[in-house]
C-alpha cells in the first residue's frame, strides 16, 4: 500500500476503525449479560461511529487530490447522518435536525462561493498579467523603434554634420595646396566619422529596421529577402498591420531563419508565407536545403524566446537532406 | 534640363532637410561649388511648396522629415516630380532600402539620385553626383547597387554575375552608379582602354547591347537588374 492509497480498506485501517468496533462489540456484550434492558450501548456505538467517520474523512481528504470542496460536503455528510440517527435513536418525533442541517447547508454555500470567488480572483489577475505584459512587451517594442530613430535623427545625423565638415575642409586644403601631411590629417578623421555613421547605421538596423516601421512587415521582409544572397520568393497576405511587438518579432523570426538557410543551405531556395488572420499572424519559412538545423541552437532559442514572450509558438523542422521549415504563429490580440 | 546640362554651373537647387547643421551645410558645400541654393525646406509640404514657388532644376532632400520621421521625404519627392516632372531628385538617406531607389527610378525620365548621407563627406564625388542627377543622369549609392546585384545573383540565367571576375563586378558597380568611363578608370586606377574592355566584356556576358551613351548605358543595366528580378 502507498501513503497515496486511497481505497476503503487503507483508510478503514487508518482511521482505526477495528479497535473502535471492538469497543462496540464490548459494550453490547456488557449489555446483554447485564440483562439486555434499554438498548443505551447504542449512545457510545453512534458516538464512535460518528469519530470513524469524521477520521474517514480527514484521512481520505489527506490522501487524495479531491477539490477542496468535496472534503467539506464530506464532512457535512457524516453530520447530517449522524443528527438523523440522533433523532431516530431518541425516538423520532418533531424533526428537529432540520435546523443544524440547514445551518450546514447555509455554511456549505457560503465557503463554496468564497471558494469560487478566489477562482474568479485568480482569473482576473492572470487577465490582467496577460494584458500588462502584452503591454510591457508592446511598449518596449515602441521604445525600441523610438530609439532607433533618435539613433538615426540625433547622433547619426550630429556624425553626418560632422563629416560634411570635414569634407569641406579637407576640399579646402586640398584647394590651397595644403601638404600632403596635413590633408591626411583631415581624411582620417573624416573616414573615422563615417565609420563610426556605418557602424551606428547597422546598429540600428539591428533594433529595429527603420523600413519595418515605416512600411510595415511585408515590404520589410522583401527588403531582407533582397538583402540575402539566397533566391527568396515571399507571399505575404496582412490586411490590417499588427501592433509593433509582433511585427518585430515576426521580422526576426524571418530575419534569422533566411540567415540560417543561407548559411547552412548556400543556394537554396526560401519560401516565405506570411498571412493574417482576424487574430494572428502566421510565418512559414520553408528551405530546399539540406535540412538537419539544431533547433536547440543559440538563434532559434532566442528566436522561441521572443515569441512565446507574445504567446506564440514557434516550430523548427529540420529532416537531413528534407530542407528546413520554421513556423511560427503569433496572437495579434 | 539641356540649359543645366550645358552649363552646369547654372543649376539651381532646393534643399530639404529637417537637421539645420546639415541644411547649413549642404547649402555651403553646393554653394562653393557654383551650385545655386535657391531655397530651403525642412518638410514634405515645405519642398512641394518651393518646388511650386521656384520651379528648380534639382531638389535634394532627406528621406526622414517631420512629423513622423518615416519615409515622407520620398513620398514629398515623389509627388513634387508629379507636379513638375522635369524635377531631378536626389534623395540622401540615413540608410539604404532598395524598395525607395525601386520607387524612385519607377518615377519618370529625369535625372535620379539615391545616396546615403555620409556620401556627402566624400565632396568631390559628391558634387559629381549632383551634376550628373541634375543633368538627367542616375547617382546609386554603392550599397544600393551591391543590394540589387546580390538580389539578382541567384535569379540570373547561368548565373551570368558569377562569371564576372572581380575587376569586372567593380566596374558593373560603378557603372550602375551613373559614373562615366574616365571616372571609372580614374577610381579603379587603370587605363581608360581597360574600362572600355571590362565593360564590352560584361555586356558581352550579360548578353547586353553596348551603346556610347552614359546615361542610356546606366538605364540599360539598371533595367536588365530590375527586369531579371521578377
Amino acid at each position: 500500500m502507498s501513503e497515496q492509497d486511497t481505497s476503503l480498506p487503507a483508510i478503514a485501517r487508518a482511521a482505526a476503525i477495528p479497535p473502535l468496533l471492538a469497543l462496540i462489540a464490548l459494550t453490547l456484550v456488557i449489555w446483554a449479560l447485564t440483562g439486555a434492558g434499554s438498548l443505551w450501548p447504542m449512545w457510545p456505538a453512534w458516538a464512535f461511529l460518528v469519530i470513524i467517520a469524521v477520521r474517514g474523512v480527514r484521512i481520505w481528504g489527506r490522501r487524495s487530490d479531491q477539490p477542496g470542496a468535496r472534503v467539506p460536503a464530506a464532512y457535512a455528510a457524516v453530520g447530517v447522518i449522524a443528527l438523523t440517527a440522533l433523532w431516530g435513536m431518541s425516538g423520532g418525533g418533531y424533526f428537529w435536525p432540520v435546523w443544524p442541517m440547514l445551518g450546514i447547508v447555509i455554511a456549505l454555500s457560503v465557503a463554496s462561493m468564497i471558494g469560487r470567488s478566489g477562482t474568479a480572483e485568480l482569473e482576473v489577475r492572470v487577465d490582467e498579467l496577460t494584458r500588462t505584459r502584452a503591454g510591457a512587451v508592446d511598449v518596449q517594442a515602441s521604445e525600441l523603434r523610438r530609439i532607433e530613430r533618435d539613433l538615426h535623427d540625433g547622433a547619426q545625423a550630429r556624425l553626418v554634420a560632422l563629416s560634411m565638415q570635414l569634407g569641406r575642409a579637407e576640399d579646402r586644403l586640398a584647394g590651397k595646396g595644403a601638404d600632403d601631411a596635413d590633408l591626411k590629417l583631415v581624411r582620417e578623421a573624416r573616414l573615422e566619422a563615417t565609420a563610426a555613421i556605418a557602424e551606428l547605421r547597422d546598429l540600428a538596423r539591428g533594433i529595429s529596421p527603420p523600413v519595418l516601421a515605416d512600411r510595415g512587415l511585408e515590404a520589410a521582409v522583401q527588403s531582407l529577402a533582397d538583402r540575402t544572397g539566397s533566391q527568396v520568393t515571399v507571399n505575404a497576405e496582412i490586411d490590417q498591420r499588427p501592433p509593433p511587438a509582433v511585427e518585430n518579432a515576426a521580422y526576426f523570426v524571418v530575419a534569422e531563419a533566411l540567415t540560417n538557410a543561407a548559411k547552412h543551405s548556400p543556394g537554396a531556395s526560401v519560401r516565405v508565407t506570411i498571412w493574417r488572420d482576424h487574430e494572428e499572424l502566421g510565418i512559414v519559412v520553408a528551405d530546399d536545403g539540406l535540412g538537419g538545423a539544431d533547433p536547440t541552437g543559440s538563434g532559434l532559442t532566442g528566436l522561441r524566446q521572443r515569441v512565446e514572450a507574445l504567446d506564440g509558438w514557434l516550430e523548427v523542422r529540420s529532416p537531413a537532406g528534407e530542407g528546413t521549415t520554421v513556423r511560427a504563429i503569433l496572437p495579434c490580440g | 534640363m539641356t540649359e543645366a546640362e550645358s552649363t552646369p554651373a547654372a543649376i539651381r537647387a532646393v534643399i530639404v532637410e529637417d537637421h539645420a547643421l546639415l541644411r547649413e551645410g549642404l547649402v555651403a558645400l553646393l554653394t562653393e561649388n557654383g551650385i545655386e541654393v535657391v531655397a530651403t525646406a525642412e518638410d514634405g509640404p515645405g519642398l512641394l511648396r518651393i518646388v511650386a514657388g521656384h520651379k528648380p532644376d534639382l531638389a535634394i532632400c532627406d528621406v526622414r522629415l517631420p512629423p513622423t520621421f518615416s519615409d515622407e521625404g520620398i513620398k514629398a519627392a515623389l509627388e513634387a516630380r508629379r507636379r513638375l516632372p522635369s524635377l531631378a531628385l536626389l534623395v540622401l538617406s540615413q540608410y539604404v532600402e532598395p524598395a525607395y531607389s525601386g520607387e524612385l527610378l519607377a518615377s519618370g525620365e529625369s535625372g535620379v539620385g539615391y545616396l546615403l548621407k555620409e556620401r556627402v563627406s566624400e565632396v568631390r564625388t559628391f558634387i559629381d553626383a549632383v551634376r550628373r542627377v541634375a543633368a538627367g543622369g542616375t547617382a546609386l549609392d554603392r550599397e544600393v547597387v551591391g543590394s540589387l546585384m546580390r538580389e539578382r545573383q541567384g535569379t540570373l540565367p547561368g548565373n551570368a554575375i558569377e562569371t564576372l571576375t572581380a575587376r569586372e563586378r567593380e566596374t558593373i558597380e560603378l557603372i550602375a552608379q551613373g559614373r562615366t568611363n574616365a571616372a571609372i578608370a580614374r577610381e579603379l586606377v587603370v587605363t581608360l582602354g581597360a574600362v572600355e574592355k571590362h565593360i564590352s566584356n560584361i555586356f558581352q556576358k550579360l548578353d547586353l547591347p553596348a551603346t556610347d551613351d552614359d546615361h542610356r548605358r546606366v538605364l540599360a543595366v539598371l533595367a536588365y537588374l530590375r527586369a531579371t528580378g521578377g
